[in-house]
């Protein structure tokens, strides 16, 4: 019976060893010191479009990954589905999108965790929309170190959020 | 002579059925509760949906076997008057579709998956207020699933040897295998974590084959139960000596001359027929019947699956008794 409690923890204390999960094909580590190469479609507040870059919540998201991996930023302004395709392709990095979590998408690209959850009323019904991001299919470190980010985020993000929503209800 | 009797088990057995009963039961119980703990943590793994696919499918043989054993005692009647023990073959038909197709499936699911290089995205959860990375968390439950299945195929084990019943010996190996299928899922995940994406897709093809593999083994049994096969060891392709011992048996006796008998398995009881050449021609009618009746019984006692068997008077019996079949494949079949 031993062994079945061995197994968990020696890949535990393994994987803090080596750092893992990596990226099959290293997104992380290119990024890090390089370019941080961003899909966007405008949907606001969520997504703006600011000079030649995004603004908004998400901009955000995409200037704050920059700042910590000490990176560039690369735009490319387009539509969902070329984005989404071009990301599962590796010629992106980090599509943002306005995205949801019920987004037909969900299935075929990459979504992280929701960073934040609205309330929107549909059909005179309260229904929870849960908003995500989208990063490239299978690149599990890279998609790590973008969830912390949205965690230890979280609350700066729903305060935009809800700046957001005050300014358009004035 | 018994035509519309059912089959009972003897006092002894009695318990013994019982307890497979509720391992059955608590087999589908358990195996549900492990394939909600490994569905909780899918993600978009294939390598965990072929897992969690696979916990569900492990509990259909239990599903299967309890509904048979509902039918298995019942009297025989007008319009099955061989009676329903027969009804195990129906769990095994039910079972060797049902993971043979879905296993299929779930290969060319995986292969398709390989054949696109489609990299599993594996994030993060946040459990107890730690970010954890998904993978990590799907370890832990395919592992839980393994003890699951491991310990509930050790329980099953004994009881399949003294019920002798195939149906339960099959799960049990089932169950005991199913480490094989975890272990694996783990092995496609670490190979993730580790940067090679074809671990997931590879790991979920070889669960898959595992499902057929188990399919196959149920399609045997039935094709065996419908060519009505000699009685097999259990857990087994080598025959079972009874009806040779049978054959000795009458052979003793005073009044015999020469015998043969011919047996087949029904669900958890065995059947057949035991020719008989009397010594004298002339014995009388009522000698002959008086001598039937009562080496029917006497062989009745040899083992206690024995139900329905006949004794049959005949005049000769032919010289050359039924051919062994070359068992080429018995080696091999030993070893799954």
């Amino acid at each position: 019976m031993l062994r079945f409690y061995l197994l968990p923890i020696a890949t535990l204390s393994l994987a803090l060893a080596c750092g893992l999960p990596r990226d099959p094909e290293g997104t992380l580590d290119r990024v890090r010191g390089g370019t941080l190469r961003v899909g966007f479609v405008v949907d606001t507040p969520w997504v703006t479009a600011v000079r030649d870059g995004a603004g908004g919540i998400e901009g955000a998201i995409a200037a704050e990954l920059a700042r910590g991996l000490g990176a560039r930023i690369a735009w490319t302004h387009a539509s969902e589905t070329p984005l989404l395709t071009a990301l599962h392709d590796g010629d992106l990095d980090l599509v943002i999108a306005g995205l949801t979590k019920g987004s037909p998408w969900a299935a075929k690209a990459s979504f992280t965790r929701p960073y934040y959850v609205d309330t929107t009323t549909m059909h005179g019904e309260r229904a929870e929309v849960p908003h995500v991001v989208a990063v490239r299919p299978g690149e599990n470190a890279w998609q790590v170190h973008v969830e912390r980010m949205l965690e230890v985020r979280k609350n700066e993000l729903a305060a935009m959020r809800h700046a957001a929503l005050r300014s358009s209800a004035r | 002579m018994s035509v519309g009797r059912a089959f009972s088990f003897p006092p002894d057995k009695r318990e013994a059925r019982e307890k497979l009963r509720k391992l059955s039961w608590l087999s589908v119980a358990s195996l549900m509760i492990a394939a909600v703990v490994v569905g909780l943590t899918v993600g978009q793994s294939q390598a965990m949906k072929t897992a969690w696919i696979s916990d569900i499918l492990t509990a259909v043989p239990p599903m299967a076997l309890l509904v048979s054993l509902r039918y298995e005692l019942r009297e025989p009647s007008e319009r099955f008057p061989e009676g329903y023990a027969r009804a195990i073959s129906v769990a095994f038909l039910v079972t060797a579709c049902v993971l043979s197709m879905i296993g299929l499936y779930l290969l060319f699911d995986s292969v398709m998956k390989l054949l696109h290089r489609q990299h599993p995205p594996i994030g993060t959860i946040v459990l107890f207020g730690h970010q954890l990375w998904l993978g990590w968390v799907m370890i832990a439950a395919l592992v839980f699933s393994a003890v699951v299945g491991y310990t509930l195929g050790k329980l099953k084990t004994p009881v399949a040897e003294e019920l002798h019943s195939k149906a339960l010996r099959a799960e049990a190996d089932m169950n005991r295998a199913e480490w094989m299928s975890e272990g694996a899922a783990v092995v496609g995940i670490l190979l993730v974590a580790f940067g090679l994406w074809w671990g997931d897709a590879a790991a979920a093809a070889f669960i898959s084959i595992e499902i057929v593999r188990d399919g196959w083994k149920n399609i045997r049994q039935v094709i065996g139960d419908m060519m009505d096969e000699s009685p097999t060891q259990l857990g087994e392709r080598k025959l079972e000596p009874l009806p040779r011992r049978l054959r000795d048996e009458v052979r003793q006796l005073p009044w015999v001359k020469d015998a043969a008998a011919r047996l087949r398995e029904h669900g958890h009881t065995v059947t057949g027929e035991v020719f008989v050449v009397p010594r004298h021609n002339a014995l009388g009618a009522d000698e002959l019947l008086e001598e039937t009746e009562r080496t029917a019984a006497q062989l009745q006692r040899i083992d206690w699956r024995l139900h329905g068997l006949m004794v049959v008077p005949v005049r000769a019996l032919e010289k050359t008794s039924p051919p062994r079949v070359a068992q080429r494949a018995e080696s091999r079949d030993a070893a799954d």
